[in-house]
């Protein structure tokens, strides 16, 4: 029994809002950029689906999905570097309070 | 493909690439081992040699290409269209590492090393963006340019202004690289391939087969991811933040090679992609020019209603790059035969007038320890030459003539007036006026009012001669715009097909 292409570009979809949802709304830092990787782990979701039941079936979406996930690992560290030194400096690590730049 | 394929290839039109590759790996490996014997601005001085190289080679390319060469199925593709956005990068991050040099001497970066190579890898993302033909490569290229751009903005590390903007950009670049990635993600599932030429073919089949919804959604999603690079009006509201906290030079950095590496993706990828869709109009002139359409007026009035009320001078430029972005979409929606010169000339203005702005801004806030438009007070009095040098940049970024600020503006609004999207004209010329407000408030500053003191201001060397080249440069231009218009008809866009950007049996 095969699953269809719609289930997983609905669960894709699906893990992309709640990720979306989940930057925009949260207030810890942390789990701002662990949201973010929700709406990046959705767009895997998408490729590898899409590599097996597109249109056009290729394995291009495979090595896509590659790349999306190595580079999504270094930008969390990026982030994660920046927020420890935003926290040594600010001993805080919710979003709501970074707002030395009002208007 | 072999292994003997890939030496098949002639390498030696990426040579520009290779030469930044290289000299970023060899700075930070003399970096490592002799950091600290080399006095700071050493590496800074390399930056710029590598730079300049790696023009000189853009240069030898644009000689030597006849038609594009295009390596390993198009995910490197060297066309004049690449050709001319890699000058305005190269020469944008020339003028960054100049105010660098004379920057780092405020001691606030205490990796002088660092700054460098990481300009340099953020100069080859954009380079990569430049001249890519592939979703991954271009992907990759404009990670590598916005990782060492979040890193560069959060430098000052002690600054806590600077942890907070970067924390903001990374955050608000992630979410923004996550759209982008969900729409690339529905091409590449509409198409089954990478290959934006492909992509442009297969697309057309899939919307008259009855995907237009899947089209339209992955063009959307596409549209708002990118408005982020270019800070273009849904997704703008980091620039702010982003260019009050990050050092001068870098915002200088963001404002014009980010931008421009930005809008060198969006035209290829948006153009190219969606060319050929055709159900009952043409997608990309009708449906997908309205989209960019409305970004365009959008930016335009939000950049330039902010900026007014606006008293920090970093933030109100970045209000002001919101609008000239605007400005820049208007000639992309939808693009005249001319778009090409339109849009590199704007370019060339605007990275002259913007360079001159923030090392004008550089020195003052330096001067008063302040980003504050009253810093600005009595600046005539103390350095002529400085003000009515910033009087030059803000007149040219304005779009008043005798600058070259006003032929950049002049060519996309006849572009639209040609392409009789009058509303987009009306709003261009509106905001236009409600801009030259701000812009001569920091006239009004400079002239008018007493400042704090009426010491001479003191102004380091390399920014005072940058300054005036600069200014001269934009009166230049501003007088001879055909100088440049000339040579990109000449040698980047003989065929009027955008610098060889499409290919030639594209209808």
């Amino acid at each position: 029994m095969s699953v269809s292409i719609t289930s997983y570009l609905l669960v894709a979809l699906i893990l992309f809002c709640v990720g979306l949802y989940g930057a925009l709304t949260k207030r810890n830092a942390v789990v701002v950029l662990i949201s973010i990787e929700l709406m990046l782990n959705a767009v895997n979701i998408n490729l590898v689906a899409f590599s097996k039941y597109g249109l056009y079936p290729a394995v291009t979406g495979h090595i896509f999905s590659l790349f999306t996930m190595t580079v999504a690992a270094a930008e969390v560290a990026v982030a994660l570097a920046i927020l420890i030194a935003l926290y040594r400096n600010k001993e805080t690590v919710n979003v709501d309070e970074m707002d030395s730049m009002k208007r | 493909m072999d292994v003997k394929d890939i030496f098949s290839y002639d390498w030696s039109y990426l040579l520009p690439e290779f030469i930044i590759l290289g000299f970023a790996t060899a700075l930070s490996l003399l970096d490592l081992f002799a950091g600290k014997r080399l006095g700071k601005s050493v590496i800074g001085w390399l930056t710029l040699a590598g730079v300049v190289l790696a023009a000189v080679f853009v240069f030898v390319n644009i000689g030597k290409l006849d038609e594009p060469y295009a390596y390993m199925a198009d995910t490197i593709r060297i066309d004049d269209y690449g050709n001319a956005f890699k000058l305005l990068f190269l020469g944008g991050v020339a003028f960054t590492v100049l105010l660098s040099l004379s920057y780092m001497k405020q001691d606030e970066i205490r990796h002088g090393g660092e700054y460098y190579y990481l300009l340099l890898t953020g100069l080859l993302g954009a380079m990569v963006m430049a001249s890519s033909a592939d979703l991954i490569t271009m992907f990759v290229g404009l990670e590598l340019l916005s990782m060492s751009s979040y890193v560069l903005v959060g430098l000052r590390k002690h600054s806590l202004q600077s942890n907070e903007s970067a924390f903001k950009y990374i955050v608000s670049g992630s979410i923004s690289t996550a759209v982008t990635l969900f729409g690339m993600s529905y091409v590449y599932g509409l198409t089954g391939t990478t290959n934006i030429y492909e992509i442009s073919v297969r697309l057309s089949e899939a919307a008259m087969a009855g995907y237009e919804f899947m089209v339209y959604a992955g063009f959307a999603f596409l549209a708002v991811g990118l408005a982020f690079k270019i800070s273009a009006a849904p997704n703008h509201m980091w620039a702010p933040d982003v260019y009050q906290g990050a050092a001068t030079p870098v915002t200088a950095f963001l404002a014009v090679v980010s931008k421009a590496a930005g809008f060198a993706l969006v035209f290829r990828l948006l153009l190219i992609g969606f060319f050929n869709i055709q159900t009952d109009t043409r997608f990309f002139f009708d449906q997908g020019a309205l989209y960019l359409a409305i970004i365009a007026g959008a930016s335009m009035i939000i950049g330039n209603t902010m900026a007014l009320r606006q008293t920090n001078v970093k933030r109100m430029m970045a209000y002001s790059g919101i609008a000239q972005a605007g400005y820049m979409l208007v000639a992309f929606a939808p693009p005249t035969i001319l778009f090409f010169g339109e849009v590199t000339f704007f370019l060339f203005a605007y990275l002259l007038a913007s360079f001159g702005a923030f090392a004008v801004i550089m020195v003052v806030a330096r001067d008063q320890q302040t980003d504050d438009l009253k810093g600005f007070a009595g600046l005539y009095h103390r350095s002529p030459l400085m003000a009515v040098s910033m009087s030059i940049f803000l007149l040219s970024l304005a779009g008043i003539p005798v600058s070259a600020g006003f032929f950049g503006k002049f060519y996309i609004f006849m572009g639209a007036i040609a392409q009789q999207s009058y509303v987009l004209a009306a709003i261009m010329i509106a905001t236009s006026v409600v801009s030259y407000y701000y812009y001569f408030g920091i006239i009004r500053q400079m002239y008018m009012r007493p400042g704090a003191t009426e010491a001479p201001l003191s102004v380091p060397k390399t920014i005072g001669a940058l300054v005036l080249i600069l200014a001269l440069a934009t009166v230049v231009f501003g007088a001879f715009p055909g100088l440049v218009t000339d040579y990109v008809q000449t040698h980047l866009n003989h065929g009027f097909n955008f610098g060889d950007m499409l290919p030639p049996n594209f209808q």
